[in-house]
This record gives structure tokens, C-alpha cells and sequence, in this order.
């Protein structure tokens, strides 16, 4: 009710303000009403002890003022507040939100139901990123002067998703990679880059996913040499370029590497590096890179983190924990496999890595790992508290810790006079199942709220069990793998007569290109195997690499896609028939 | 798990083991932190002492003692011999009837790797498997179960020159920092033959061949990386005397990550260990390695190494090799199982390998077989897979017999080791318990209840409603646990 009164009076105030300057649209709206008090509310400053009845003023932007006896300002919207808890407004500590979406690759056969015959075949290179760096002398994944910040779009329906759920500022980074980029902290309001920008860049990230297609680093061994030699040459520019500096005659000028040069800041210590690890031995791997270049390590993920608090906590990492905690889609089956114990635990232990964290005193801020269904943010930040983490911890990882974290903590992430006017306004207890999202405030305006619907996630939707044939030359040979999917990574494992093995170097791409490795044991040899492919809906083809064997390949088929939202709020869809499946 | 055995065994073996993990965490050293990752009680810290006693002990270096005592004291082999003094504390273990040796050294291993293989380049000397090591690769406590204590992880044979090793011991349950062999030399993959010229490796369509494509041009790669790291080092050696005599505003030269560990090899300090199948392209690897100044530590698999023993013994090297497969491919078909026998009587180090997890389960048995084929004595078989591989990983100071002094790594066996019938009672290193047949026993009824208690937790219960089920691979499914296994070259990586 109170935002279709807002919407009216934006309406009314835009069309005067157009009609009587013709200044463009945004900049109206800037003129608009901007001062606002919500009175009569419980107040959680996170900053200070709660006020149960006091009064927010949000002016021009900022929290003007904030207490138990601030009058209103006359010219101030008044929100009545009897009954909402206003809180700092919450940050995902780490999304790819607002960046582009890779275009979908057309299907390797022309489309479903065309024949292969039909059209050439397509060459095997990888599709071009959408991130990359025009006259970088390194590979694309290896360019880390790429910004977010080029690349952001305002006002995509996964922002609306995210501050629909209560979010009002987000860290956002390049999608691919290995050097992935630099990412911005972003409002999730705003025309455009400019107008969401908090600050950019915030941080470098690295993933460790090897390139395609034949590209040097090929392997995760490869991953770890590259990211090695680049920091070792950056450090060797920045030198010779501060000695060529101070005395050029005689020198050969140093190469002019954008890309080199964009480690400067990370290599001095200016600039933080996230590193996406999920496991314990990821993460230490991680701490190791860290501690050899005398790098700011964040973790990103951060799963296992809690087995690793000895590291994380000697070197003051801190994690951005992720709040998509893993849970079993498939359906009971007599006939499969039972899950593998460490599958069932990881599950059992994910909401419990969060006070665990707080214990060991390691610093971590929540974000949504890519989840599909934002409303589990709150949901699962909720089990994380029900799991033994201070309720008042919970919510600073969600505000305050990571405003530390990105170095913005003196202008946001509390409820403070003179702070960015970044509201989450609930009715009920922000932990409670029960609580409502009621007014989000981003730079001291209300925004639009939705329901929030599940969105597609950053890569094509690849989990769920697969039925896989294989054929290395000698027929189909049946494989069951797992997929579990955080975004554009997946993680599982692949068992049948080719042996059980987890998977590894997994990705998938928005247009479906899937990508992982899996120890095969093939007449008593385990071998290392590639798997290349694409997914199309609920087939999946493509070529398998062999050492010492020639390539092979596979197609696969599954059921149907796993639900893209919480059981809690998993509509009934009809469960698919077991008689179907034992008569394949 | 990549073997699969009987299922219902594979089942009662793969519940205890993904869980023995917390159990063998003995040690005062481990924090609440570790203990906290299961919330069971925490484990008593290991004795100050252990003694095994009255047990047959095959020492390698010294023949073998009936009816013996060893003291194990700060993970070290304290004492070996007959009615030794302990502590009141000490732990005290039974050994009527038992044997106990020194752990058994795997010198070629590729488990616990999260990638084998870096094959876009034919020289990856610049990667490191120390890098990608997974300390809860299952496999690992399998071949605790067979009385491997020491591995060598190293990289696959897709390269002329492959990426560095790691020596490991097989702390199973830590993380991978707590595994590395403390002060073994650092080493690299070499290989020669099919695999690196890509003879069964098709190259994917749409890239281009990678070079080299024959034995020719494996040698070329070799040498060209060397003439490379040569000038290299000469490049850095320079720049380090103009610096020292005052020379200011000097650019340092590129580190090169490639070339380095070559460095290292011209100057001795890191071991090559080279894939390697026939006669000539051993011999070929011998008059590189003269021409440029460096050694060759061992030769991998050298199904062929027969043919050119005394040049082996020549030049320094050791072999590491299969017993008896061969035939898996063209250049792996001159073998004969006295390959061992030979190479012994010729004066050469020899070690029999895995290159398999399957097969690095009952090393044991493989080294038996050298008794058989060639006469080997007893001790000269256990050497096979102790002080041998010991000394070609260059830690033979610490391990490899049961001797004073040397790291406490052991296998406690319920008959002799070269029997098919025995089986490893419990394997211990640096004086720690690694495994224990009796607590994996007694630890399974626990599993199969945490089992049933997890499966009732929330997050994995199966979805009332959509989901998928789990399907039925469409194929036939082979029954397993055949021995045809035993054919095959092992990984051959």
C-alpha cells in the first residue's frame, strides 16, 4: 500500500519536474522527495544497543539522525513504523550480479532435434568471454584489469531478486576466469553504473578453473604455475619500472602490460584478493598462494572453511561465507547407491560453519553463493543462528562485516547519522521465518519489492543425477553422475563399470558448456579423463579425452532439471514415476 | 575409490574408512579445533612410547630377529632387540606370532592428485604437484592397509619434462601441508617414448599437434630445455656479479618458473625421474644427461632396462619397475619378469612401483614375486620396496629399514609379508598409528549408525515432492572385483 502512494507521488513530481525544465528523467527523479522519517520503530543500529521505539531520518541520501527522541523533520515523509525493526541494510558479500549473462552457444547439432548431419560440425574452440581485454598479452581468464565496473547493468531481475529479499548492496565480480578481475561494491539501485557504485574496485579475484580447449594453464597443476609466474613478472615490471622511472637513459624501457600492471596494488598490499575455495584443501591451497606473494587473502565459498580456522586465523583471512548451503535433491531410490557418508555430512555441517567461524574468532560476512532462490539468504542465515551463531554475529556478517571487509565500514553497514541511507526494514525478527521484507531503502530511497522468484542461475542449470554413456570406442558404457551446481561451478561424482570417482574442474556455462575431469578406471588403468560438452535442457553431448586412448564421447540424459528453489517452497510438481525409470 | 571390490565388502571398507579419519587422530599436537570437526571426545594424546614385542622383525639392513622387541620413542626407532626396557606408560603391543618391516616405499605414485597431467606444453617443469595434493583421497588409507608409509607423487608422463614431485608420508587424516616428507630432495618428471610424442593420445580435433611426435623429437625438447635453463643460469649468474660488484640501477632478469627446476637439476640438487620403457631411449637419456653434467636418480617402469644394466650402474642411476606386466602397449612389450633379478645382480637400485592405486595395496606381493623370478634373497626382495626406493627418493638416512635411529615408519603384518594370506595388522609412522585393522573393525557398527542418523537430518532427506530420482545407468553393469585387472600396465602415467 505505501509504495503504490510513493510511486504516485514519484509520478506526479517526475511528469511536473519534466514538464517544467525538460531535464531528463533520472535527474528529475533526483529532485524528488528525499527526506523521510520512519518513527515508532524497533531499531536496530548494530552500530549501538537497539532503540525498541525510536526514529530514523533519512535526508538527501544519508541518515541524518537516528534515536529514541529525534523529532521528525517537517518536510519528511513520515513512515509510521509501529511494528518494523529497521536494520542496516544487508550486503551479499559476493555475487556476479549485473553482469552480463554469456550469450547462450548455439547447439552443437543445430538445435534440438536436428540432425547432426545437417550442419558442420562446429569446431571445438571455447565461445568467446564476454569478459575480455582488448591488447592484453595474456590469455582471456589470465586478465586481471578487468573491472565489474565496465560491465555492470543496472536493474536486471536478479537485482530486483536481491533487494527484494532485503539486500542494498552487493560485491559483484567478473563470472570466468582465474584472474577473474576486480570487482565493485554496488547499490542494487540506481539508472546505472555510476549512479550504484559504492566503491570499485574492491578486490581481486581468483578462481582456479583451468582454460579450455588445449589453452595453457590446461590443468589445475598448470593454474597454480600461471598465477605464480604472473605475480613473479608483475613484481619484476613494477621494479623495473620504478628504477626506469627514476633514470631512463641507458635502460630499455620496461613493456607497457596493463595486465602485469594491474597486480601492482595487489602485489603492495593495497588491493585484497578473494579466492573462491570451498574445501579444506582448496583453502589452504589458497593460504599457501597467499603467503608465499605476501597477499590480502579473502576466502570466497569458504564450505570447509571451519576445518581451517588454524590458517585463516594466523593469517587474519577473513571468509565470505556462503549462505547456499547444500541440501539432497534427488529422490529416494531402493535401486541407487546409497549418498556417500562425506556427502551426508557436508550437508548436516554447512549450517553449523558460521559459529564455528565466530568460535575460532574468524571474521567472515554471508553472501548467497549463487544461490537460486534469494529468500534463502534470510532463511539460511536463520539455520546458521538455530546452529549456534549469535543472533547479533549473524547480522553483522550481513552488514557491518563485510563494510570492514571492503574498507567501507565508515560509510556503511551500521545505522549511524552521517551514513549512507541503506535500509532493511522488516516486520518481525529479521530471523524469523515469519518476517517480512517491509521497505528496503538504498541511498535514502524506498525501492520497488517483489516476490521474490527463483531466477536462473549463473550457468545453464546442470545439477541433478545424469544418466551418462560413454563410449571409448568399444560401446556404450553406462556412468551415473551427480551434479550439485553453485552458480556456474559444479562439484559431484561419477560412478558405474568406469569406476566412482568425485569429479573435478568442473564449470558450467550459461549456454551450457560443461567442462570437468574424472579419474576413469578403464581395464584396471585409472586414467584422468576430460569431459567436454554441452547441455541442452535435459541432454547433455559431448567429447571425452583419454589419456592414451582416442577421444570418445558422451551423451547424457536426466530425468528432469532438480527444482531451482527451496524445498520449503518447492511448488508440487509431479514426482517423476519409478516405473519409467527401471523400464530405460 | 576407483577400485571397486565385492560390493558388500566395498561398502563395510568404504564406510569405515571415509571415517577413520577422526579415529587415528591421536596426538597431543592436534588442536580442539580438529577435535570439534566431529564433536566426538577428543583422543588421548599418542604414548610418549610404544613397544612391539616378541615379534619376528625383518629389519632389511640386518637380516632378520626372532622373538624381538623395537622401541619407538618421539617417533623414532629408539631400541631393536631382545626384552627392551619401557616406560611405565609405554604402549605396549603383542608381536607373538607377528612380523613387523619398515613402511613400504611406493616410488611412483599418482594418488592423492586433484590433476595428473598439465599436457598443453611439452616441458611443465615450472608445475608442482605439492600444489594439488587431496589428503582425503581415499586410496590413501587403502594403501595404509597395505603397509604403504612413503609415496612418491608425481606427475604424469604426457611431457618430455613434466612437473616437480612431492615425497610424501601418508598422514592420513591431516591436511597435506602435515604429509611432505620432511627434507627429501626435491624431484621432476621426465618421460620419454609414446606418451610424450602423443602416439595414443589423438590430439582433439580443431588444435593443432603438439610437438614433439617422435623419439627424435623428444630428445630435441630435452636438450633445448637444458641449453635453455644453461643460459639461463648464465643469464642470472651474471647479473648476480655485476650487482656484486656495485653496479646500481640494474633490472633484475625474469625469474622463469620453467627453467629453474632445470637449474636445479644441472646443479644436483633435484632428482629426474624419468618414464622410460626401451633400451635406446634410456641410453639416449644417458648421454644427455653426460652431456650436460647432470644425473638421472631413477628410471621409471625400464621394462628394458635388462638390456642396458651395467650402462645403468654406470652412470648412477636406479630402476623403479614393474615385475611382471607388460604388453599394454608397442614400446612395452620387450619385458621379462627377471628385469628385477638382472638389474640387482648388475649392481643397479632397483625398486618395484605402483604407477597404480590398486596395485599399491599389496606391493608386498609384487616384491615376493622378484623371489621367484631371478632368485632374489629375502632381504634383497624387501629392499624391492624399502631401502631401494629409500635411496632413490634420497631419504634413505630416515627410512627404509628398522634401524636405531631412523624415523619410526613400520607395518606390523599377522604372518610374513610375502605371503598372499598375511594381512597388515597396523602401520605406524613417525611412531604414530596410521591404521589399525581392529579399531576399523570395531569402528563400522559406528558408521552404519551415524549413517542411519544422518540420513534422517534434514537437508538430506530426499524432497517430498519434484526432485529427480536417482537413475539407472542404462548399460550393463560388469561384476566386479575381476582379476583381469591384473593385466594392465597399471595407470602408466
Amino acid at each position: 500500500m505505501p509504495n503504490h502512494r510513493f510511486k504516485f507521488i514519484f509520478a506526479v513530481v517526475a511528469l511536473a519536474a519534466l514538464l517544467s525544465s525538460s531535464v531528463p528523467i533520472a535527474q528529475a527523479q533526483d529532485s524528488a522527495i528525499d527526506t523521510y522519517a520512519i518513527t515508532g520503530a524497533r531499531i536496530v543500529p548494530v552500530s549501538g544497543p537497539v532503540i525498541e521505539r525510536g526514529t530514523v531520518v533519512i535526508r538527501n541520501g544519508l541518515i541524518q539522525a537516528v534515536g529514541a527522541e529525534v523529532p521528525a523533520p517537517a518536510d519528511a515523509r513520515l513512515i509510521d513504523g509501529t511494528g518494523l525493526t529497521v536494520y542496516p541494510g544487508l550486503i551479499d558479500a559476493y555475487t556476479t550480479l549485473g553482469m552480463p549473462q554469456p550469450t547462450p552457444q548455439a547447439s552443437r547439432t543445430g538445435g534440438v532435434g536436428a540432425s547432426p548431419a545437417a550442419t558442420p560440425a562446429p569446431s571445438p574452440s571455447p565461445q568467446a568471454s564476454q569478459f575480455s581485454s582488448p591488447n592484453s598479452t595474456q590469455p582471456v581468464g589470465l586478465q586481471p584489469e578487468l573491472q565489474a565496473i565496465d560491465y555492470v547493468r543496472a536493474g536486471s531481475p536478479e537485482i530486483e531478486a536481491a533487494r527484494s529479499s532485503g539486500i542494498t548492496a552487493a560485491l559483484t565480480s567478473p563470472r570466468e576466469g582465474i584472474f577473474m578481475g576486480q570487482s565493485a561494491l554496488v547499490n542494487l539501485a540506481g539508472a546505472n553504473a555510476t549512479q550504484m557504485t559504492l566503491r570499485a574496485p574492491v578486490a581481486m579475484h581468483v578462481g582456479f578453473t583451468p582454460l579450455r580447449a588445449g589453452v595453457y594453464p590446461g590443468s589445475l597443476l598448470g593454474v597454480f604455475s600461471a598465477l605464480r609466474q604472473m605475480l613473479l613478472d608483475a613484481e619484476r615490471l613494477r621494479i623495473a619500472t620504478l628504477i626506469y622511472e627514476k633514470s631512463p637513459r641507458g635502460l630499455r624501457r620496461p613493456e607497457h602490460d596493463r595486465s602485469l600492471a594491474a597486480l601492482f596494488p595487489v602485489l603492495q598490499r593495497e588491493m585484497p584478493v578473494v579466492m573462491f575455495a570451498n574445501t579444506e584443501r582448496e583453502i589452504r591451497r589458497a593460504v599457501d598462494l597467499a603467503e608465499e606473494f605476501n597477499l590480502r587473502l579473502i576466502i570466497a565459498g569458504g564450505a570447509e572453511s571451519w576445518k581451517a580456522t588454524d590458517r585463516l586465523r594466523a593469517r587474519n583471512v577473513p571468509v565470505l561465507l556462503s549462505l547456499n548451503f547444500p541440501r539432497r535433491t534427488t529422490a529416494q531410490s531402493s535401486e541407487a547407491d546409497p549418498e556417500p557418508l562425506r556427502v551426508l555430512r557436508a550437508r548436516v555441517e554447512a549450517p553449523k560453519t558460521a559459529a564455528r567461524l565466530q568460535q575460532a574468532g574468524v571474521r567472515f560476512a554471508f553472501q548467497s553463493g549463487a544461490m537460486t532462490n534469494m529468500a534463502d539468504f534470510l532463511l539460511n542465515a536463520a539455520k546458521a543462528v538455530e546452529h549456534g551463531l549469535a543472533r547479533d554475529e549473524a547480522l553483522r556478517a550481513m552488514t557491518i562485516r563485510p563494510a570492514e571487509i571492503f574498507g567501507v565500514a565508515d560509510r556503511l553497514g551500521t545505522i549511524e547519522a552521517g551514513k549512507i541511507a541503506n535500509l532493511t526494514i522488516t516486520r518481525g525478527d529479521i530471523f524469523d521465518k515469519s518476517a517480512r521484507i517491509a521497505y528496503v531503502f538504498i541511498d535514502g530511497r524506498p525501492v520497488d519489492l517483489r516476490p521474490v522468484t527463483p531466477t536462473a542461475p549463473g550457468g545453464a542449470n546442470a545439477g541433478g543425477t545424469w544418466t551418462l554413456n560413454i563410449n571409448l570406442g568399444e560401446g556404450d558404457v553406462a556412468s551415473t553422475l551427480t551434479l550439485e551446481q553453485q552458480g556456474g561451478r559444479l562439484s559431484g561424482s561419477i560412478s558405474g563399470a568406469l569406476g566412482s570417482a568425485e569429479i573435478a574442474n568442473a564449470s558450467v556455462g550459461a549456454g551450457g558448456e560443461i567442462r570437468f575431469t574424472a579419474p576413469l578406471t578403464i581395464g584396471g588403468q585409472t586414467t584422468e579423463a576430460t569431459f567436454t560438452g554441452t547441455i541442452s535442457g535435459n541432454e547433455m553431448r559431448g567429447t571425452v579425452q583419454v589419456e592414451g586412448r582416442s577421444p570418445g564421447s558422451f551423451t547424457g540424459t536426466r530425468p528432469n532439471a532438480p527444482p531451482s528453489n527451496a524445498p520449503s517452497t518447492t511448488p508440487p510438481t509431479q514426482a517423476q514415476p519409478r516405473t519409467e525409470e527401471i523400464s530405460k | 575409490m576407483r577400485i571397486e571390490m565385492r560390493r558388500t565388502t566395498a561398502l563395510l571398507l568404504a564406510l569405515s574408512i571415509l571415517s577413520a579419519t577422526p579415529f587415528f587422530r591421536a596426538g597431543a599436537q592436534r588442536s580442539s579445533n580438529r577435535q570439534q570437526r566431529t564433536g566426538e571426545a577428543p583422543t588421548p594424546p599418542a604414548p610418549a612410547e610404544t613397544v612391539i614385542r616378541n615379534a619376528t622383525i625383518l629389519t632389511v639392513s640386518h637380516g632378520t630377529l626372532q622373538n624381538s622387541d623395537i622401541l619407538i620413542r618421539g617417533g623414532k626407532i629408539a631400541a631393536v632387540g631382545q626384552n627392551l626396557k619401557a616406560s611405565a606408560n609405554a604402549r605396549v603391543i603383542d608381536g607373538t606370532g607377528k612380523y613387523v618391516m619398515p613402511g613400504i616405499i611406493d616410488c611412483h605414485s599418482h594418488s592423492m592428485l586433484d590433476a595428473i597431467n598439465e599436457s598443453t606444453y611439452a616441458v611443465t617443469s615450472m608445475v608442482r604437484t605439492r600444489d594439488v595434493l587431496n589428503p582425503t583421497d581415499v586410496d590413501l588409507y587403502r594403501e595404509l592397509a597395505g603397509g604403504v608409509t612413503t609415496l612418491n607423487i608425481l606427475h604424469g608422463s604426457a611431457n618430455a619434462i613434466g612437473g616437480q614431485n612431492t615425497v610424501v608420508k601418508i598422514k592420513y587424516g591431516r591436511p597435506a601441508e602435515e604429509f611432505i616428507f620432511p627434507g627429501a630432495p626435491p624431484g621432476i618428471k621426465f618421460a620419454l617414448g609414446e606418451n610424450p610424442k602423443r602416439t595414443n593420445f589423438p590430439t582433439p580435433a580443431g588444435q593443432p599437434r603438439r610437438y614433439p611426435a617422435t623419439r627424435m623429437g623428444v630428445e630435441e625438447v630435452i636438450r633445448d630445455a637444458f641449453t635453455r635453463a644453461r643460459d639461463y643460469k648464465k643469464l642470472w649468474d651474471e647479473y648476480r656479479a655485476r650487482l656484486q660488484k656495485g653496479e646500481k640501477n640494474l633490472i633484475p632478469p625474469r625469474r622463469d618458473l620453467q627453467l629453474e627446476p632445470l637449474v636445479e637439476v644441472l646443479e644436483g640438487k633435484r632428482f629426474v625421474h624419468a618414464h622410460s620403457y626401451r633400451a635406446d631411449e634410456i641410453l639416449m637419456l644417458i648421454q644427455i644427461a653426460d652431456d650436460f653434467g647432470f644425473k638421472i636418480r631413477t628410471f621409471q617402469h625400464a621394462l628394458e632396462a635388462y638390456k642396458v644394466a651395467r650402462e645403468i650402474a654406470r652412470h648412477g642411476a636406479g630402476a623403479s619397475i614393474f615385475i611382471d606386466n607388460w604388453a599394454y602397449k608397442i614400446e612395452a612389450y620387450d619385458a621379462i619378469p627377471y628385469n628385477a633379478a638382472i638389474l640387482v645382480r648388475a649392481g643397479v637400485n632397483t625398486s618395484v612401483n605402483s604407477d597404480s592405486n590398486e596395485r599399491a595395496r599389496r606391493l608386498n606381493i609384487e616384491a615376493a614375486k622378484a623371489m621367484k623370478y631371478g632368485d632374489l634373497s629375502e632381504d634383497e626382495a624387501l629392499k624391492l620396496i624399502t631401502l631401494n626406493p629409500a635411496w632413490q627418493l634420497g631419504i634413505d638416512s630416515r627410512v627404509g629399514s628398522i634401524d636405531v635411529g631412523k624415523d619410526a615408519d613400520l607395518c606390523l603384518w599377522n604372518g610374513h609379508p610375502f605371503s598372499v594370506y598375511s594381512r597388515v595388522e597396523m602401520t605406524f609412522i613417525d611412531g604414530e598409528v596410521f591404521f589399525d585393522r581392529q579399531q576399523d573393525l570395531a569402528r563400522r557398527a559406528d558408521l552404519e549408525r551415524e549413517r542411519a542418523t544422518l540420513e534422517q537430518a534434514e537437508p538430506n532427506r530426499a524432497p517430498s515432492s519434484g526432485g529427480t530420482s536417482p537413475s539407472l545407468p542404462r548399460g550393463r553393469r560388469p561384476a566386479y572385483g575381476h582379476d583381469d585387472d591384473e593385466l594392465d600396465g597399471g595407470n602408466d602415467q
